[in-house]
Order: C-alpha cells, then structure tokens, then sequence
C-alpha cells in the first residue's frame, strides 16, 4: 500500500534564512485524495517538492525532520509531481504529443504493447487523443497542461502530486481532472493537490489541510473551505465567502447545494 | 492619437491559421474606449492567437485588425507597443521577466517606449501603487512567487499606459486576494478611460471585472453580449464549454431577485432576502 508521511519536516530552500516549511507533519494514505490550500507564498508548493522528493534532493537546501515514503515494489507506483508550469516540464526530445506522453512509460521498462496501452489510455482520459499527432510545442497553453498530466497519468503514479493543475483547464478540463484524482484514489493511488480553486474542493477533496507561513494552520474535513478562518483568510469557497459577506450567521454553507438545504423555503 | 469614437480595437472578418490547423474564421468585433471585456471559450477556441493578432505579432490571413486608428498590418509589434495604442500580457509572462529587479522590469516599456524621464518615473510609481508591488519593487523577480511576478508582468503593461490592455489568463497562480487586486487595478484603469481585454477561464474573475464577454468555440465568435445576461443562461454556457459560477448558480438557485452575478450584489440581496426586507 501507499503511503507518504512527514514527520514534522522544516526546510530551508538553499541560502536563505526563514524555512519555508516550519514543522509540518501530515500523512497521505492509499485511495485519498488530499487538498492542500493556502495564500500566495504559504509554501504548498514547496511541500510538494518536498513530498516529491525533489527538495533538498534536486534543488538544494536543508531538510530537518523525516520524511518516508512507501510503496508496492513495481517500477510504475512511484510518486510523481505535475508542476504548475506544464511548458518547464515538456521532454524537448518528443515531434509529437503521443511520443511526449510515452516519455515517462518508456522509461519505466515497461513492453511497447504495455507503453501504447498506457499511452492511448491517458490520452482518451485526458480528452485529447485528437492531438496526438500534433507537436506539443504548437499546443495552446491549456492543451499542454492536459498533455503534461497524461503523461504522468500514464505511469500509473501510486502517489500522485499536482500543483494547480487547473490554472490553465477549461471547465469541462477541470471537471474531467477532478472525476480522475476521484478516479484514481478508488484505484488505490494517493493524492496530494494544491489549489487554489477552493471551490473545487468539497467536489474531490476526502480532506484539507490548509498552510500558512509554512505552517500547518488547520486541518480536518472538507468543511474547512467553509470554515470562519479561511474565509478570512480569503481561502473558503465563494459560496461561503458570500454567506459571511451577507452577514448571515456560521457555520457557512460551502457550496450552492448546501446553501439550498440551509435556506428556508420563501 | 485617436479621436475618442475610434474604437480601440476592431475587428473585420478576421481568419488565421497554422498550417491546417484553422484557429480564427471570420471573426468581427470592435471594442469603444473604457470598456472591459473578457475573452472566453474552450482551451484551444483561438483566444491566444487573437491576443497574438491584436499585438501584431502574426497577420491575419483574411480580413482586417485595427488597433486604434492603424491597421496591424503596417505596423511591427514594437510601434504599436510604443505608440500607446496596445499593451499585452503573455499567458507566461511571468517566465519572461528578466530585470535585476521589479522595478527594472516595469520600467522597460516606458524606457523602450521614449518616454521622457521624469514622465516614466511617474507611469512606473503608478503602476507598482495599481497593483500594490511597491514593497516588493527591489527585489529580484525571480526571489518573488510565481504569482508576484504575474503582477510584475501586469505592471509592466500598466506602465505603458496603452489606450488597450489585453491580458491572457492574469489569474491562473493567483489567490482569491491578488485577484480581488488585479479586478481593483483594473476598474481604475477603466475608468481612465482603457479599455480592458482579459481572456480567462475564471468566470467569477470576469464578472467582478467586466460588463461584456466574447465567447470563441472552434475560431468562431459564438456570442457578443451583456456578461451577466450570459451568465443567467445555463444552458448556453453549458453548449458553450463554460460552466455557471458559484454566485451565478446561488442566485438562481436561491432564487435571489435580480440574479446578481457579482458577489457584492448577490451578499447583499442575501442580507436582504434574510431579513425579510424586500429588495430594490
Ligand atoms: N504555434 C502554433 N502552431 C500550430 N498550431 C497552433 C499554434 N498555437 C496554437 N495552435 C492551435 O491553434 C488553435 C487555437 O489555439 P490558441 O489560440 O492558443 O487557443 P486558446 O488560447 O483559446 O486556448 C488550437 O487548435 C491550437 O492547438
Ligand atoms: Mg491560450
């Protein structure tokens, strides 16, 4: 089984003086799917490069505390991180979308029957077998990001980490990577994601952990995008966040559906 | 400079495309002074290759741009930058910043621009105050998050001044707070008289932000209109690859008079529905 732990990790990026994580602990478990939120600089992107085992390990810096991560022994279930910027993370050496995608299986030892089964896979998951013979660098931006999550899909990732994998998803893109992290924590994988879409949140989230200063400020259920504190901190859902402007009483419903079943019929 | 019944940006059945693929078709639009638009439609409906149109960076293989008074065609991307007419930001602009420090990165286009001196100054101290960057004008770009230097990016076209602003996606990365600041920056600069042109995905950003939306499917204009009357259309929204926003859908579901789709309006028509006091 999946797991990811961090036992109350502090990190340092490299030659600066305040961490950027301050004494974290938290625990990612097989087939949950995880939020993490937080304002611009809180560190949710640093937690999973730290998660990712790219920080200290790739980008420098000093790590205090542990962080331990387990998994089945094949070589797909690993861990895998989506960056927030698709376009810094394209191969370079693939001519077209369906070779990018096939990048990361190729590399996993897998047979070419098994790598195309995978790749065309995560193409039609993604929605965009119809590019597959386009070159990913004449992509639009939104097309690309989709290109760049079917390639990692495509790994089959015990723990999947994505860094606001939505910012440049269209709608119908959001709804169908939100349905896939359900997806895949149903097929056992873990999820870890950073978002700053909290409206999203109570549709895929099993919880919230919400990070402030480097710090883990709150955590517990999806209710939290409703919760008094992140809606001062400007982190709750817009439904909620209106509720509280209207003046209306806590707890705030977090989305329409719950502000339907609070309001009385008129 | 353009007499204020010129729009600032017209359109004439303008076509474009890369090889076979057809990213605009017969697409006419125009776009009076101080107006602010938002640019909508499905990843790959042709909003970028617009922006790239507008900015003259390509020309249109059928039709006509007008920015201002000058057809694009005649025009390099830099003279239209620099006579004022437009002023852009890329959707990763934020990658392209390469000043020692923000301010330096601001200051570019004015310096480019000609503009004098004292002037320049002036534009720049404008628009860190626009955006709120003033405490982070000596720093590094690359020592800030991703989300600051999108501001960055978004001061530097500020600090133009350009008759058009066209800005492509200047939310994704940003939290509830910095977008609040960018719909505050830019309703002052529409009040200036700017017209704003912002392609997104964020509907709640755009209808804190603009009074009308284009929507693009397929390089085609699919719809011209009033936002908030888009809003109130489920339906079309659905057929138009968007979805309803969360105030849009708690006005109608909460049957809220008036639909308020902006979220000031709609907390308010809360508050008075609660209070069992009937509203204006
Ligand atoms: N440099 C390019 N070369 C070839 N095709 C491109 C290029 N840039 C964009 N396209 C294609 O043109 C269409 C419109 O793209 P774009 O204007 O970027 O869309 P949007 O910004 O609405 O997501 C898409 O099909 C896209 O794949
Ligand atoms: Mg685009």
């Amino acid at each position: 089984m999946v797991r990811l732990t961090l036992d109350r990790v502090t990190f340092w990026y490299p030659a600066t003086k305040a961490p950027a994580l301050r004494d974290v602990s938290l625990d990612v478990a097989a087939g949950e799917v995880v939020a993490l939120v937080g304002t611009v600089g809180a560190g949710t992107s640093t937690l999973l490069l730290v998660a990712a085992d790219l920080a200290p390990r790739v980008i420098g810096g000093r790590l205090e505390g542990r962080v331990h991560f387990e998994a089945p022994e094949e070589a797909s279930g690993g861990r895998r991180i989506v960056l927030p910027t698709p376009w810094t993370q394209v191969s370079g050496m693939a001519f077209t979308v369906w070779d990018e995608v096939a990048f990361g299986p190729a590399n996993l030892g897998w047979s070419r029957e098994e790598i195309a089964r995978h790749v065309d896979r995560a193409l039609a998951k993604l929605g965009i077998a119809h590019l597959a013979s386009r070159e990913p660098a004449a992509l639009s931006g939104g097309e690309l990001q989709r290109v760049m999550i079917a390639g990692i899909l495509a790994m089959d990732p015990g723990l999947l980490l994505l860094d606001e994998p939505t910012a440049e998803l269209d709608p119908a893109g959001a709804r169908i990577l939100w349905q896939l992290v359900r997806e895949l924590a149903r097929g056992g994988a873990g999820v870890l994601v950073a978002t700053s879409d909290s409206d999203a949140i109570p549709e895929f989230a099993d919880r919230v952990i919400w990070l402030e200063l480097g710090r883990v400020a709150a955590a517990g259920a999806p209710a939290l995008v409703a919760d008094e504190a992140l809606c001062a901190a400007e982190l709750g859902t817009t439904v909620a966040d209106t509720w509280r402007m209207a003046g209306l009483a806590a707890p705030y419903p977090a989305t329409v559906a719950d502000a339907v079943r609070r309001w009385p019929a008129r | 400079m353009a007499g204020s019944l010129t729009p600032a940006l017209r359109l004439e059945t303008v076509s474009f495309s890369y090889g076979v693929v057809r990213a605009l078709v017969d697409v006419s639009l125009a776009l009076a002074p101080g107006e602010r638009v938002a640019l909508l439609g499905r990843n790959g409906a042709g909003k970028s290759t617009l922006m790239r149109l507008i900015t003259g960076l390509i020309q249109p293989a059928g039709g006509t741009v007008w920015v201002g008074d000058w057809d694009t065609r005649h025009r390099t991307p830099e003279a239209l930058a620099r006579s004022g007419r437009v002023g852009c930001v890329f959707q990763h602009a934020e990658q392209q910043l390469f000043g020692r420090t923000v301010r330096d990165d601001v200051s570019f286009g004015p310096r480019v621009a000609g503009v004098p001196a004292p002037e320049a100054t002036r534009r720049v101290e404008r628009a860190l105050r626009a955006l709120e960057l003033e405490r982070h004008a000596e720093e590094h770009p690359y020592d800030l998050p991703p989300a600051f230097r999108k501001l960055a990016a978004l001061a530097g076209a500020f600090a133009l001044e350009p008759a058009l602003l066209v800005l492509d996606e200047p939310t994704s990365g940003l939290d509830r707070a910095l977008r609040m600041r960018v719909t505050r920056a830019l309703l002052e600069r529409s009040v200036a008289g700017v017209t704003v042109l912002v392609i997104t995905h964020d509907l709640t950003f755009a209808a804190e932000t603009v009074e009308r939306a284009l929507v693009l499917d397929s390089g085609r204009l699919m719809l011209d209109g009033p936002l908030p009357a888009l809003l109130g259309d489920a339906a079309r929204l659905e057929s138009l690859g968007l979805a309803l926003p969360p105030v849009a859908a708690l006005s109608a579901a909460l049957g809220l008079p008036g639909r308020p789709t902006r979220q000031v309006d709609a907390a308010r028509a809360l508050a008075r529905v609660a209070a069992g006091r009937p509203v204006p």
